[in-house]
């Protein structure tokens, strides 16, 4: 393929991945307002008054766009693809379980989620008794859906203390620049007033992939934001990759090493293991990290390629990080950029590189937000229509 | 693409501007309008006017009776202005019937909006367009330019319309936040300086912004002008001639030291090896890159600094139509399906 058509390709991708995601309002055309022979304002679907009912039919509605079934299947690689989408409402997910390094025991095609056949848009007749039974199952408060609440996100910045992560050729510390840039991420939300924005640590210290997790739970987060820095091996010379990564099954040998080494310490017991395995089946989860992971790589990629122009895009995909795995929210780990290239060890030793990468990460994170309200503004829209119809 | 599906899908390109709005469709139909929507202000009004919505020159025409609205006015939907929603709502709604696109067939869209209203209206924007198209994108202004150009790397493009300058620069990707700029300084306030240079030097005549406007676009120019720009307008009632060369001068050349201040600022957040051919491929588009002399004038403008070279494009009043209309009908299937 000549240059040329491979930039279009890009190119199309990008446009075709700004546009894609956000639903459309299907309510029929609207008539304008400002015709001289409809003075009253025609009540807009895209403003839910009646929040309660909306935000309860939305949920259904939720349930019905994105819930998926989950088997456990065998342990090891070969378990590792995902049966992609079938028809709504529900499909199943050969959820893919990590080889390393406590994965080698699962129980084969335990059925640990097995929810009743959920009640598609067109029989709108939900009691509260089942609403909560969703609630309960889906392990997500409302409040956060409906973004009724402060946001509270989690960045998580990796290593720490006697575990350096990986080390440029300069000597520069991935534990140093990756909390650096989560200090300034934090700060950069923060000003904002949205959200209430936390560190898994603030200081160089060493912290349990096992701590990471429980801090989450603990502070109640909505989003968890891993950072890292990528490290090729000495073979690789001078390539440079961004990698973003949500969990799932590993797309190839180098993500699963990555995973492998970036997993190294988590000390999960069989038992917790088992338990966040049920918690994957929160499909809502695997859905919501992906678009957090491609809002996020756009921005980061995009954004370093001006100043880069040999930067590879290694893309937003799925990776086994175990990380990923125990948070029960919407959860991303980012390999912002790679330490083993001495340019960039260079521009990374400096605080306007960093504060740049802290700028990307904070817009994919911004837009991911917005963007989502947005769909549940939309999504309690319909279901609010349907109500009206129903009555 | 395969063979069926694309037979039953006609393919739309719009450029929504502040001032202007054009429509380029896959059947071959290519018509603008003038950014104005009204709507009759009352029952009498809608009577008189037999129609319930009117657009462009139209509406400016009988602005008395209508609810106007230019929705794009600074280059952006005011926040929770609800008429300016419906406004482009029914601006689209009206290109789409202009490129008179055979009925019973699919329609995708791409509209191409000023920079600044992508940034901040997108999601308004899209909601005002989704009625009418089963796939539909929307992507900023300049861009489209720059793909109905194929220039989709190490390039600038400077959109001079009425409300903005939109500056973009290509490096390969869609663009981000950062490659773009936009400034207020563009062909309105060019009328804005014209008029109020008009005004000072000849008090005694009545020149009027809409006048000023069509002196600019019939002999506006920057740099040395070879031939005297004179015009009339009314004293006391009656025509008379003026010799505006120099007012028109100062005027065209008001926005151009924020232009070249804003090219050199955005080229220099670039790799440096980028920026060197960034330079030499400054693409002018957008109804203000008519101004006659403009490319060498700021080929000039930028010698003292960073050796620029600026290229005016061929049809600006449809480049951006045009692009968008490529746009759409490049989109591969498996993306279209989801759009
Ligand atoms: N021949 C000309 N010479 C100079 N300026 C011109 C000429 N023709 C049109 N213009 C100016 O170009 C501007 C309109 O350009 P264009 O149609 O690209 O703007 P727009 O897309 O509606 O605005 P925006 O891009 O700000 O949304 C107006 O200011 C108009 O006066
Ligand atoms: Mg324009
Ligand atoms: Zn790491």
């Amino acid at each position: 393929m000549s240059r040329h058509s491979e930039i279009k390709k890009t190119v199309l991708r990008g446009v075709y991945e700004d546009n894609a995601g956000i639903p459309r309002s299907t309510h029929g055309k609207r008539q304008s307002k400002f015709a001289a022979d409809s003075q009253e304002p025609v009540h807009s679907s895209r403003y839910p008054g009646k929040a309660v009912l909306v935000a309860v039919l939305g949920l259904v509605a939720l349930l019905g766009f994105n819930l998926r079934l989950v088997t456990v299947d065998v342990a090891g690689p070969a378990a590792m693809q995902v049966v992609e989408e079938q028809p709504l409402p529900s499909y199943r997910v050969q959820l893919p379980v990590p080889v390393s390094p406590v994965g080698a025991l699962i129980p084969g095609n335990d059925q640990l989620v097995s929810p009743e056949p959920i009640q598609s848009l067109d029989d709108a007749t939900i009691t509260s008794g089942r609403y909560d039974t969703m609630l309960t199952r889906l392990g997500m408060p409302m409040a956060d859906l409906f973004n009724l609440q402060v946001q509270t996100i989690v960045i998580d910045p990796g290593h720490g203390g006697i575990d350096p992560g990986a080390t440029g050729h300069l000597g520069l510390k991935e534990k140093d620049v990756v909390l650096d840039i989560a200090k300034r991420l934090r700060d950069k939300l923060a000003v904002t007033g949205k959200y209430r924005v936390l560190l898994t640590r603030e200081g160089d210290r060493k912290v349990f992939l096992k701590e990471r997790v429980a801090f989450a739970k603990e502070n109640r987060a909505d989003l968890f934001i891993s950072t890292h820095v990528n490290s090729l091996p000495p073979g690789a010379g001078s390539l440079n990759y961004v990698e973003t990564y949500y969990f799932g099954p590993h797309t190839d040998q180098r993500s699963l090493e990555l995973a492998e080494k970036e997993n190294r310490d988590s000390d999960y017991a069989m038992g917790d293991f088992r338990e966040v395995i049920a918690r994957i089946g929160d499909t809502l989860k695997t859905e919501e990290s992906k678009q957090l992971a491609n809002s996020i790589h756009k921005h980061l990629y995009n954004n370093m390629k001006r100043r880069n122009r040999g930067l590879i895009d290694a893309g937003a995909k799925t990776g086994p990080f175990m990380v990923l795995l125990g948070v029960e929210v919407p959860s991303v780990l980012i390999e912002v950029s790679c330490i083993s290239n001495k340019a960039e060890e260079a521009r990374l030793s400096t605080p306007e590189y960093r504060d740049r990468i802290a700028d990307y990460l904070k817009t994919g994170i911004v837009d991911y937000l917005e963007e989502r309200a947005h769909r549940r503004t939309i999504e309690g829209g319909i279901i609010q229509n349907v109500a009206k119809q129903e009555r | 693409m395969s063979p069926n599906k694309k037979d039953n899908m006609q393919y739309i390109g719009i450029d929504l501007g502040t001032s202007r709005s054009v429509v380029s469709a896959s059947n071959g139909n290519r018509k603008w309008v003038e950014s104005y929507v009204g709507w009759p202000k009352d029952f009498v009004a809608k009577k008189m006017l037999g129609k319930r919505v009117l657009f462009g020159s139209e509406a400016l025409e009988h602005r008395l009776a209508l609810n106007l609205s230019r929705p794009l006015q600074n280059g952006v939907l005011k926040e929770g202005t609800e008429r300016d929603e419906a406004a482009v709502q029914e601006l689209i709604g009206h290109l789409i019937e202009l490129a008179d696109v055979e009925p019973g067939k699919d329609i995708c869209v791409a509209v191409g909006v000023p920079a600044e209203a992508l940034k901040v209206n997108k999601i308004a924007i899209r909601n005002a367009i989704s009625e009418y198209a089963k796939n539909l994108m929307v992507v900023s202004e300049p861009f489209s330019v720059a793909y109905g150009l194929g220039t989709l790397d190490n390039t600038m493009i400077l959109d001079i319309g009425a409300g903005t300058v939109d500056f973009c620069i290509m490096h390969g990707t869609v663009p981000m936040e950062d490659d773009q700029r936009s400034i207020l300084m563009a062909g309105d306030y060019v009328d804005e300086q014209l008029l109020k240079l008009l005004t000072e030097k000849h008090p005694e005549a009545d020149f009027s912004l809409n006048m000023v406007r069509r002196f600019k676009e019939k002999h506006g120019f920057v740099g040395s002008s070879k031939r005297r720009v004179k015009v009339e307008a009314p004293v006391d009632g009656i025509f008379t001639e003026f010799d505006i060369t120099e007012e028109m001068r100062r005027a065209c050349e008001s926005p151009m030291p924020a232009i070249v201040e804003t090219v050199i600022d955005l080229i220099a957040g670039f790799d440096p090896e980028f920026q060197e051919s960034v330079r030499k491929n400054i693409i002018i588009a957008g109804g203000g890159s008519q101004l006659s002399g403009l490319d060498t004038f700021l080929t000039e403008a930028t010698k003292q600094f960073e050796p620029c070279k600026f290229t005016c494009i061929d049809d600006p009043l449809h480049a951006g139509a045009d692009g968008a209309l490529e746009l759409a009908a490049d989109m591969p299937e498996e993306f279209l399906e989801k759009l």
